[in-house]
């Protein structure tokens, strides 16, 4: 159809329909891109709010190098991962009839969907959405690995996650397509473990090389508690991504404005928006609900609790009743501050924002909800009844694709000593390092400090120095420190 | 008023056209090569920057013999040295 022909009146009302219809949905793709932009303003503000003075543009600067990074390389390779690996490895003759036919070819970054086609006007903007979504699974990761990480090796680690990692788990179970959809009937409509999980398990695998901050534990392994500089920062920084993640649960779905039933999920399963946004709300407040009560009301956890609910009722978003997503976020949120607390605690592993958590533990406990509470659903093109069994499989496949790539190039990294900052700098700040000046210079400098495992706020001077001691094997440094 | 313009003459001249173009054709394989080229070289450069900035920083402040700790007083000299703070402020 040459489609121009509508602007002058001469094509027949069913053309005119159709071409109105494709504009309607490049615009809802478009803005839900716009939107999820304040995923990251809100991911920038929270990690930044999080960091001691002394790192706030090295932590800010992160957030904003993720899309100079994960932008090119999903337009170069991630995004034909996607079109094309949905049996796992490209490939003829896919278990399910052609559900989006040449799809694979059409993510190639040479292709004419990629380029200014007057025929295509969804691609694009189909594509723009996904990057978003690999953006955020880079910014899930990014806090976790605050004040000690090197900016360079973040940005590596992020292309692996956003760009291979991530796309691949969707391509698998996160499309009409996926092997994991057409013959085990997974069920994951907004992507509690392929972006949440996914992101989270990959940042598991990177914190067990990169290790904790120093002054983080003490001689017993007892945790510490760093002081963000800026809690309400990071408060706000929560607020705008919940404000984002409205648009990232609208362009999980597709849209079909003049076929019955209009909206349909990734599975092309139909649904509505409505349902979905209803469900996110409900989640929200069971999610604060539930951190409120577990953390006993303290103000990080709370808000994470609303996160980490959304994400629990993510999976069956498009089935859940309002009721049912209430009871699981509530139960997402204390799940969250309880695993972030034992990670925290137990295991020793300095996840500075409760990533893992967070997106990680909730994420899969999204995915294992499903197969309780929505089995039965028939799935995607195939029809496949969701079950607990498929949830699992869907699991046991994503667990190992997330932390092994995740643990595996952060080793390399720190094989080469481009992990993890020196820890002369680390102690310093990063900030000085980075980019040679401090971020407040017209505010005085105030000590720095620290809560102890006893609950106790002391100065973080002497803390610190004698943390450093132990990383560097005796190491004294001059007396300037505290003198 | 625009249904005046003649569009389908106009669309079918622009869809001919695409910098480099059409899709799958040489032009837009070389620009493919072009921009990979240009993604690996920056995410090369951001590794060997930082790292050279953060080993000399470690340098300076190892050479100073001592680890200014944010908050604590820096002493006599510039409130807000340009870089490494005790490589700048020898006299403590």
């Amino acid at each position: 159809m040459n489609w121009i022909l509508a602007l002058g009146g001469e094509l027949p009302l069913p053309e005119k329909v159709s071409l109105d219809s494709s504009i309607l949905t490049e615009q809802f793709y478009f803005y839900t891109v716009v939107l999820m932009w304040l995923i990251h303003v809100g991911f920038m503000a929270y990690e930044a709010g999080a960091a001691r003075r002394k790192n706030i543009m090295s932590t800010a600067m992160k957030n904003i190098l993720t899309i100079a990074v994960v932008t090119p390389t999903f337009y170069y390779f991630g995004w034909y991962i996607y079109g094309c690996f949905e049996e796992g490895w490209p490939k003829d003759g896919h278990n399910s009839p052609a559900a989006l036919p040449g799809f694979c070819g059409a993510t190639a970054p040479w292709s004419d969907a990629m380029g200014p086609n007057l025929q295509d006007h969804v691609s694009a903007v189909f594509f723009l959405a996904f990057l978003l979504f690999s953006w955020t699974t880079g910014s899930i990761m990014s806090g976790a690995l605050i004040e000690r990480v090197r900016l360079s090796a973040y940005l590596i680690l992020t292309v692996i996650l956003g760009s291979v990692v991530w796309i691949m788990d969707a391509a698998w179970g996160w499309s009409s397509g996926g092997w994991l959809v057409t013959r085990y009937g997974f069920h994951d409509a907004i992507a509690s473990g392929v972006v949440h999980g996914v992101a989270g398990a990959f940042t598991l695998g990177v914190l067990l090389n990169l290790g904790p901050r120093i002054g983080k534990y003490d001689r017993e392994g007892r945790a510490r508690t760093f002081r963000g500089h800026n809690t309400h920062l990071t408060l706000m920084g929560l607020m705008l991504i919940f404000t984002g993640f409205y648009a990232f649960y609208a362009a999980c779905l597709v849209i079909q404005s003049t076929t019955f039933p209009g909206w349909l999920n990734i599975y092309l399963s139909p649904t509505t928006l409505g349902a979905i946004a209803l469900v996110i709300t409900v989640g929200f407040a069971g999610g604060f609900t539930g951190g409120w009560f577990a953390s006993k009301g303290d103000p990080f956890w709370t808000l994470s609790g609303g996160l980490a609910g959304v994400i629990s009722v993510s999976a069956g978003a498009d089935v859940y009743h309002p009721s049912l997503a209430y009871l699981l976020a509530t139960s997402g949120g204390m799940l969250a501050v309880f695993a972030g607390v034992w990670i925290e605690r137990k295991l020793r592993i300095d996840d500075a924002v409760g990533a893992v958590a967070v997106h990680g533990v909730c994420g899969f406990y999204g995915v294992f909800l499903v197969g309780i509470f929505a089995g039965g659903y028939p799935t995607g093109i195939n029809s496949v009844e969701s079950s607990f069994g498929g949830q699992l499989v869907g699991m046991l496949a994503f667990l190992p694709l997330a932390f092994l790539p995740g643990y595996a190039v952060s080793w390399l990294l720190k094989k080469a000593n481009l992990l993890r900052v020196p820890p002369e700098v680390e102690l310093e700040g990063l900030d000085i390092a980075e980019f040679q000046q401090d971020f407040f210079p017209e505010f005085e400098r105030v000590p720095e400090t620290i809560v102890l495992p006893t609950g106790e706020e002391v100065d973080s001077a002497a803390v610190l120095l004698d943390s450093f001691s132990q990383v560097t094997n005796g190491h004294r440094p001059g007396a300037r420190i505290g003198s | 008023m625009f249904d005046s313009f003649p569009f389908d003459e106009w669309s079918d001249e622009i869809d001919a056209f695409w910098t480099f173009g059409p899709g799958g054709s040489t032009g837009t394989y070389i620009m493919t090569v072009l921009g990979i080229i240009l993604m690996v070289v920056a995410i090369v450069g951001w590794v060997r920057l930082e790292d050279t900035k953060l080993r000399a920083q470690a340098e300076a402040l190892r050479a100073a013999g001592g680890l200014p700790l944010p908050g604590l007083d820096p002493g006599p000299g510039p409130s807000q040295p340009p870089f490494a703070g005790p490589s700048t402020d020898p006299g403590t």
